[in-house]
């Protein structure tokens, strides 16, 4: 039966996974909402940040959660270059073409790192590892108390920019009307770099937190979590970054909530099936309204 | 016209000469043989893109199809040139549930959907029911020709060529009959199609029901080929090759899907002579961008100035 201390557990874990999702959902949303693009490759670059920190660590010696504010920035102007060759070129030609880039993208992602560095499963070590948080009936590893609070920052800094910032400003105006945002003198196309830089940033964020506290990852670890992060922001609405954050939180609980019940390995399937149901009583989301 | 056709004949001529070339490797023939039902998986998924619908998890139609012929051919013991047909019947069942899910969708959320399902059916077939479908190990099938045969690689060849040659020629009269002009006119504007009294839902199921049977064919021709099957059918790369190979070849073209099935065989057999393994994807994705953005036609808009 389920006790308060189980249920304690499975609810901590899906906060604790919740915050992946919310990270990779809201850069996807935020990208979504500017450039009306939605990238598959998305949990390539998650994939990515966890190697990049996952190196920065090896070879500087630093501890891991400082290396998470260079492994960003790295993969952010890594996006903008995958903005830039890939993304811009198509812009405008037909939603197929979106989902036929991203996924060239994927193989080349996924297979250039297994290329590069083996497509063994690694992992990192946090200075934290052992320790945990006593909290009721329940230990909490510190690192995933650590992981909530970071998510929280970023989340919270994110939100800081988009509306205290004119450049905050010029992306949510890109957002809601593009035609308009740039008659009004917004360079859109260059707004388009940045958010996708930035939505890259909040997926090596999301790769360097789960690889830090304790998550093995290899090349193939992003796709997963890539199309849940897209059911996400379907439930939550496209565009919507509130949506994408309670989203992730909902199907966080709700996927650890499914696979305590039912087993671990349905764990994915279960998440697909919540998806399927949503869409057929709801095609465009549960926030979302029709367009097209 | 003419010289479309002339095309056509010269194509079909070298693939029915390839075998006294290729015949003597059995590496060889085994390329071809997955060519070709490869040409009819990716027929079979450029169909569904012809009405509009891009899926990203055929591989659930193209396994399903696969398990019920082999369960079909071991169980009631019946031929498998036989169970193939019935066997991918199963696929197209599925398939119209999923397209009764799908027709209110459009592009990324029916990716999202077909992606998914496939997720769901690969779990199924992992997990539950292990004694019919072996879990993880997957099961036996039966070969089309006996292992022992002089020359079974030849036969097979030549059995799988005139199924793709039947489904070239179904596809041929599917895109010229109202059925075809109802799916194109659905992929360039639904809402039109919808307004000039085009049963959209209707089309739409059927076109899912057809590609899904013709995923399902290729599945269960693959399966009694390697003379075994396990849930790895289900991978997402049984999901991605059609889509790659029909991007490459010209979307939406009849001849697309053999044009793009051969040069991607042929580029990805070259670099693993090569001894590239990850270095092929990357190279194979980059190509798919480079297509994408610079050729959205595919290799079949070269042959354009032919016809």
């Amino acid at each position: 039966m389920l006790d308060a201390s189980i249920a304690m557990q499975v609810l901590f874990w899906g906060i604790y996974a919740g915050c992946i999702y919310m990270l990779l959902a809201t850069g996807l949303t935020l990208i979504f909402g500017v450039m009306k693009v939605v990238n598959f490759a998305h949990g390539e670059f998650l994939m990515l940040g966890s190697y990049i920190t996952f190196w920065i660590v090896s070879l500087l010696g630093i501890n891991p959660y400082v290396a998470i504010l260079p492994s960003m920035i790295l993969l952010g102007l890594l996006g903008i270059a995958v903005e830039r060759l890939a993304f811009r070129p198509i812009l405008g030609t037909g939603k197929l073409n979106e989902i036929f880039v991203s996924l060239g993208l994927i193989y080349i992602l996924q297979n250039g790192v297994a290329f590069l560095w083996g497509d063994d499963f690694r992992s990192m070590h946090s200075p934290y590892a052992a320790k945990t948080i006593p909290l009721g009936s329940i230990n909490l590893p510190l690192d995933y108390v650590i992981l909530v609070f970071f998510t929280a920052v970023i989340l919270l800094a994110l939100h800081l920019f988009l509306k205290k910032t004119s450049l905050g400003r010029a992306m949510r105006a890109t957002s809601q009307n593009r035609k308009a945002a740039m008659l009004m003198g917004v360079n859109v196309e260059r707004i388009d770099m940045l958010c996708f830089g930035l939505g890259v940033a909040l997926a090596a964020a999301a790769g360097s937190l789960w690889a830090i506290s304790g998550q093995l990852f290899n090349p193939y670890s992003g796709s997963l979590p890539a199309i849940k992060a897209f059911a996400i922001i379907i439930l939550g609405g496209l565009g919507s970054i509130p949506g994408a954050i309670v989203g992730g939180l909902i199907y966080g609980i709700a996927e650890n909530a499914g696979g305590y019940l039912f087993g671990n390995y349905w764990k994915d399937a279960i998440s697909f099936l919540i998806l399927i149901a949503v869409l057929v009583v709801k095609p465009h989301g549960i926030f979302g309204e029709g367009e097209e | 016209m003419r010289q479309g056709l002339l095309l056509w004949l010269v194509a079909l001529a070298i693939a029915l000469l390839l075998p006294l070339v290729a015949g003597k490797s059995p590496y060889l023939m085994k390329v071809l043989i997955i060519m070709i039902i490869f040409i009819i998986y990716t027929h079979a998924w450029n169909l569904l893109a012809y009405s509009g619908q891009a899926s990203l998890g055929h591989a659930a139609f193209f396994g399903i199809g696969g398990y019920a012929s082999a369960l079909l051919a071991s169980k009631f013991g019946v031929s498998p040139f036989l169970t193939i047909f019935i066997g991918a019947a199963f696929a197209a069942i599925a398939g119209v549930f999923v397209g009764i899910i799908c027709v209110r969708l459009r592009e990324w959320f029916l990716a999202m959907v077909t992606f998914g399902f496939s997720i769901i059916v690969g779990t199924i077939f992992l997990n539950q029911f292990t004694s019919i479908f072996g879990g993880v190990d997957g099961m036996p099938a039966k070969r089309f020709f006996s292992a022992t045969l002089e020359h079974r690689y030849m036969y097979e060849y030549y059995f799988m060529l005139l199924i793709a040659i039947a489904t070239t020629l179904l596809i041929y009269f599917i895109m010229r009959s109202r059925l075809g002009f109802a799916f194109a006119a659905i992929r360039e504007n639904e809402l039109e199609a919808k307004v000039l009294g085009v049963n959209t839902t209707k089309y739409k199921l059927i076109a899912f029901l057809i590609s899904t049977y013709l995923a399902g064919l290729a599945g269960a021709l693959q399966t009694h080929s390697f003379a075994y099957i396990t849930p790895e059918i289900y991978s997402v790369h049984n999901s991605f090759w059609p889509v790659i190979y029909a991007i490459a070849g010209g979307l939406a073209t009849l001849e697309g899907p053999i044009i793009g099935t051969v040069a991607i065989t042929l580029i990805w057999e070259g670099l693993k002579n090569l001894g590239l393994s990850f270095g092929r994807f990357v190279i194979i994705g980059l190509l798919l961008v480079a297509m994408v953005i610079f050729r959205p036609r595919g290799l079949a808009s070269i042959l354009d100035r032919w016809r």
